[in-house]
């Protein structure tokens, strides 16, 4: 996983997790890397790894039980409110860099009728 | 101590036994060619000399490594291993004087040795005048030699370790640890053997006398003061690398 | 947080040069911190002060509540900048030299580590290139089970392959037990270990804080921001 180091490095594996799940790389209910296993592979800080853990937890996308480790939530319901949250940052990107270019929403519409 | 002796020894054993092999082989072939019955007499003399400059050779090796082994872990790289274990001062000093004296002994042990051995190959007469010359002196004498050198080795180190706790760079340090060295030499010349050496003259107008007690004990005592001058600066090196250097 | 190290207005002077001037360092268990700078900014300085190789001109400092002294030299695993094995040694002789002096040594996990750094037992030290030496040194500095790890530019003159090799012992070194402080003035590659850095420059602090703070903060990564500063 290629980082930016301008961002707080927690934040973004937050996003890569989130993303992973959204798209089914991590299934539900499936059982995260352990802190130390996670931070061997992204080459970071274990505490980073045990922040985005907690967060993660906080936000009840994925659940830790005391001793056994960290698993992905079983709750489809959250894994759907997710992908709408991400799917609204993408069209959020979408239209302000459209914007940006000079389209206005009418125009941005038909160019992405003519793209698909 | 020990284990740090152990390495003392482990990193340099080839070249120890190649010395004391050297002193051994080099005793034994002129010995063997002082016993030639022909022209005897010159080769005695000539062996003779050539075992006392190998033995010379071999003895100021040994007091050149003596001084190198704290020289290189006060002023090199690898200082930065030796004083960042976790081993008293006093430990690191003893794992190197230890071999000192080890290396001391064994080294008089063998000279003694041969020398004698040459001795007894001298014709008669001469044996007899030298060993009245030397008897009562020898053994004291040798002791006081002995510890004189170990303690000349210890000075230096401390003369060493000082100037390593007064400077960090290494630009002026040789010069300050020679001068160091020899403002010591002169104290103790001046303060510490000054009486002693008037106890000297005073010994040395008894001995036709034949005061042996007088003689001895003014031997001894003089390898007393050594062994005294040679706790002191243990001590104070121990201190100092232990508490004051900087590397 | 328990503290491992604590350093109180430390200062060290040579002649009249301020190595450190006044520092006010906590080292908290458990975590990796940065002491970043540019050279001859006093990182180095603090590093020695705190294996025991030099002693403060002024001010504190206690290791696990001791001074500098034999017993925190045994908890102590120092890792120089300069090439500190005896020449005479090879691999194995600095491995059992190590296992010998250091009770806390992990023979086993120094082997282990010989292997991934891909190191023969049988070299002789003075026929290692910089990268391999850097690779033995942090081996060794590693295997310790210390409580305070203090590695000073472990990663200068090494290259890219040795380097990941190394970031890898030292993430595989953390544990909630013990800290690790790293010096480099090579911020980009060790940025994303590190927990907390301080910067210190002419023997000062300069600035000090939590590493994702900063970049929160700070809109720029800790590298940008060290360039920023100096």
């Amino acid at each position: 996983m290629k980082f930016n180091n301008n961002i707080p490095i927690y934040l973004q594996i937050i996003e890569s997790i989130k993303q992973d799940i959204v798209v089914g790389k991590l299934k539900t209910g499936q059982k995260m890397p352990s802190v130390r296993e996670l931070a061997g592979i992204l080459k970071v800080n274990p505490n980073t790894i045990q922040r985005v853990y907690q967060e993660l937890d906080r936000e009840k996308i994925t659940f830790t039980k005391r001793g056994m480790g960290t698993y992905v939530t079983e709750e489809e319901k959250t894994i759907r409110s997710l992908k709408k949250e991400i799917s609204q940052k993408i069209i959020l990107n979408f239209v302000e860099g459209m914007n940006k270019l000079g389209f206005s929403n009418k125009e941005l519409i038909n160019a992405l009728k003519e793209y698909l | 101590m020990i284990t740090l002796l152990k390495y003392e020894i482990y990193r340099r054993w080839k070249w120890l036994v190649l010395r004391y092999a050297a002193l051994i082989i080099i005793g034994a072939i002129l010995l063997n060619r002082a016993s030639f019955p022909a022209y005897q007499y010159e080769f005695i003399g000539e062996s003779i000399g050539k075992f006392a400059l190998t033995s010379l050779v071999i003895f100021i090796i040994i007091i050149v490594e003596g001084i190198n082994v704290l020289k290189e872990d006060l002023f090199e790289e690898c200082g930065y291993l030796t004083f960042t274990i976790p081993k008293k001062g006093r430990t690191i000093l003893a794992s190197k004087l230890v071999l000192l004296l080890l290396q001391l002994s064994f080294w008089a042990i063998i000279s003694i040795g041969f020398g004698s051995i040459f001795f007894s190959k001298l014709p008669y007469h001469e044996i007899v005048q030298i060993k009245t010359q030397i008897n009562f002196y020898f053994f004291p004498t040798v002791l006081f030699l002995l510890t004189a050198f170990f303690n000349f080795v210890l000075m230096i180190h401390f003369s060493l370790t000082l100037t390593k706790t007064l400077l960090v760079n290494k630009k002026y340090s040789g010069l300050l640890s020679i001068g160091i060295f020899f403002f010591l030499v002169y104290l103790i010349e001046k303060v510490y053997y000054g009486p002693f050496l008037n106890q000297i003259k005073h010994i040395s107008i008894e001995i036709g006398s034949r005061s042996n007690i007088d003689l001895l004990s003014g031997g001894y005592t003089a390898v007393f003061l050594n062994v005294i001058l040679i706790a002191i600066f243990f001590t104070a090196t121990s201190y100092l690398l232990e508490n004051k250097i900087n590397i | 947080m328990e503290q491992i190290l604590k350093a109180t207005q430390l200062s060290k002077y040579f002649y009249q040069k301020k190595a450190l001037d006044k520092v006010d360092i906590n080292i908290e268990k458990g975590k990796i911190y940065g002491v970043l700078g540019p050279n001859g900014g006093g990182k180095s300085t603090f590093l020695k002060i705190a294996a025991g190789l030099l002693k403060p001109s002024q001010g504190e400092i206690t290791i696990d509540n001791k001074n500098p002294g034999v017993y925190t030299k045994s908890i102590v695993s120092y890792l120089p900048e300069t090439n500190y094995l005896y020449k005479w040694m090879k691999v194995k002789d600095a491995l059992n030299f190590f296992k010998d002096l250091y009770a806390d040594f992990d023979t086993e996990r120094a082997r282990e580590s010989l292997k991934f750094m891909e190191l023969e037992e049988e070299e002789k030290v003075t026929s290692l290139s910089k990268g391999m030496m850097g690779r033995l040194k942090l081996t060794l500095a590693l295997s310790r089970k210390a409580k305070l790890y203090l590695l000073d530019e472990p990663l200068n003159g090494i290259d890219p392959i040795s380097r990941e090799k190394i970031i890898t012992s030292i993430l595989d070194s953390y544990n909630e037990k013990t800290s690790i402080l790293i010096c480099s003035h090579l911020i980009y590659y060790i940025e994303k270990l590190l927990d907390y850095v301080f910067f210190l420059s002419e023997g000062r602090i300069i600035l000090a804080g939590d590493a994702e703070d900063l970049r929160n903060k700070r809109g720029m990564s800790i590298d940008k921001l060290f360039q920023e500063v100096f």
